[in-house]
């Protein structure tokens, strides 16, 4: 299979091109752009048959991913974020384990495993993502609102620090050490305030622009609703 | 210090990368990432200047970023896609609309323009930020940004001017005559330039946005 990603980092989309029969790719539900008629879909329910993502029931999250599977050599798909922004994608392997903001996950090969990850920094995203552990073999793509900016930690620098909400992704070889920054409410002006800080070694993703902000932008911007009777 | 905007135009990012002992100071949201080494603390404008700075409807927090032992960088953002500006602060001075306002040099002070209450564009809670001092300082607009140079005079939307040089004189105006002609062109307030300088307009209209966008989305209660 191969694959290549257009238009970062404002607008980006995958363009797969299955080389043999059985080749899958697995997406969240709604994130086809495009693909050859005779690729087989199946939808998968989080957790069911395709266990493609063994994970605790999280609230809201989309319970349905779809499993696009090659019939012929030749046939292509296409898959796009919702939100603006870049495409990367990252392989991997037994020694090779990626963490990820749940709300950033694109798509992945069959051999991925996904799990929610429960330990620290669970809590540290806007309500509606958790932190996702990527671990088995193969390819996994995620997306960013907003533009990449990756850190080479442990070569670069020794560590680094992200503000939650702008955190994407990082590799197994960091260690994840969270922390609130002060007291102060709207310090950040995300509302949030957490920080993510990752010491060791390993490529981190942080993402330019994130979606809590824009949704704080325009909060004040919609209309107010009648008071109930 | 070595200062850089990534990913121009629409996703741009601004990259400040410290010496050890060097510092920056930066918008207190605006602060995407950094290195483990940067110590970051508010920045204490002193009492006289807080109150200043909230009676100016400002942001009370601004974060000073210092690199401590090593070499480190900071990566500052703003919340909607736009590109970003470095501007050299020191021969010329400029005049700032506050949404614009990122980071700057601790070298740099950028308070509000006092005394200016015509200053103030009506709208988003915006005003006027003013500079005083040398190094650098980094704009922050939402959509692209294009520079003029104006010559005599110039008048640009409140809503898309970001910054100008302080050798303008501006003025914020009515741009139409008589309140219904002012409704019906939808050309509210605009800033009127005279003299010689560089003025920077962002091709987008954050109120504009919001009222466009905002009002499609369910009414909050």
């Amino acid at each position: 299979m191969q694959s290549e990603i257009r238009h970062n980092p404002d607008a980006a989309i995958v363009h797969f091109r299955f080389e043999e029969v059985g080749e899958q790719v697995t997406t969240e539900a709604g994130a086809m752009v495009g693909c050859d008629s005779a690729v087989e879909m199946t939808t998968h329910i989080q957790g069911g048959l395709g266990g493609a993502l063994r994970t605790k029931v999280v609230r809201q999250d989309s319970l349905f991913k779809n499993v696009f599977t090659a019939t012929a050599p030749g046939q292509t798909l296409s898959i796009a974020p919702g939100s603006e922004g870049a495409i990367d994608t990252a392989m991997i392997d037994t020694d090779k384990e990626l963490y990820l903001q749940s709300t950033s996950l694109l798509a992945w090969t069959s051999g991925v495993v996904l799990d929610a990850h429960s330990q620290r920094g669970r809590n540290i995203f806007a309500s509606r993502a958790f932190l996702v552990r990527a671990y088995g073999r193969g390819q996994i793509w995620f997306s960013a609102h907003g533009a990449f900016h990756v850190v080479e930690v442990g070569k670069e620098y020794d560590g680094y620090v992200a503000e939650a909400g702008h955190l994407v992704a990082f590799e197994g070889g960091l260690k994840l050490h969270t922390r609130r920054v002060a007291a102060i409410k709207n310090y950040f002006r995300q509302g949030g305030g957490h920080l993510a800080e990752l010491r060791g070694e390993g490529r981190l993703w942080l993402q330019t622009k994130n979606t809590t902000s824009l949704l704080h932008f325009l909060h004040p911007f919609r209309r107010v609703g009648r008071a109930r009777e | 210090m070595r200062l850089e905007i990534l990913n121009r135009p629409t996703q741009s990012f601004a990259r400040v990368r410290l010496l050890p002992g060097e510092s920056f100071v930066g918008e207190s949201g605006a602060m995407v990432g950094m290195t483990t080494n940067i110590a970051m603390a508010q920045e204490s404008a002193g009492l006289i200047g807080g109150l200043k700075r909230v009676f100016g409807g400002e942001t009370i927090f601004r974060n000073t970023f210092a690199a401590q032992g090593s070499e480190g960088e900071v990566i500052f953002s703003t919340p909607l896609a736009g590109d970003m500006e470095i501007l050299d602060v020191g021969d010329k001075q400029w005049c700032l609309q506050n949404s614009a306002y990122v980071a700057s040099s601790t070298s740099v002070e950028v308070a509000s323009k006092s005394g200016k209450l015509k200053g103030f564009f009506s709208g988003a809670g915006s005003f006027v930020l003013g500079t005083r001092g040398s190094g650098y300082l980094v704009l922050g607009a939402f959509g692209a940004i294009e520079a003029i140079d104006v010559q005599g005079g110039m008048v640009i939307d409140t809503g898309h001017v970001i910054a100008w040089e302080a050798s303008l004189a501006y003025q914020v105006e009515d741009n139409s005559r008589g309140v219904i002609a002012s409704w019906l062109s939808g050309e509210n307030l605009v800033c009127s330039f005279s003299g010689t300088g560089r003025a920077y307009l962002q091709t987008r209209n954050l109120a504009d946005y919001g009222a466009t966008v905002g009002a499609l989305l369910p009414p909050r209660s």
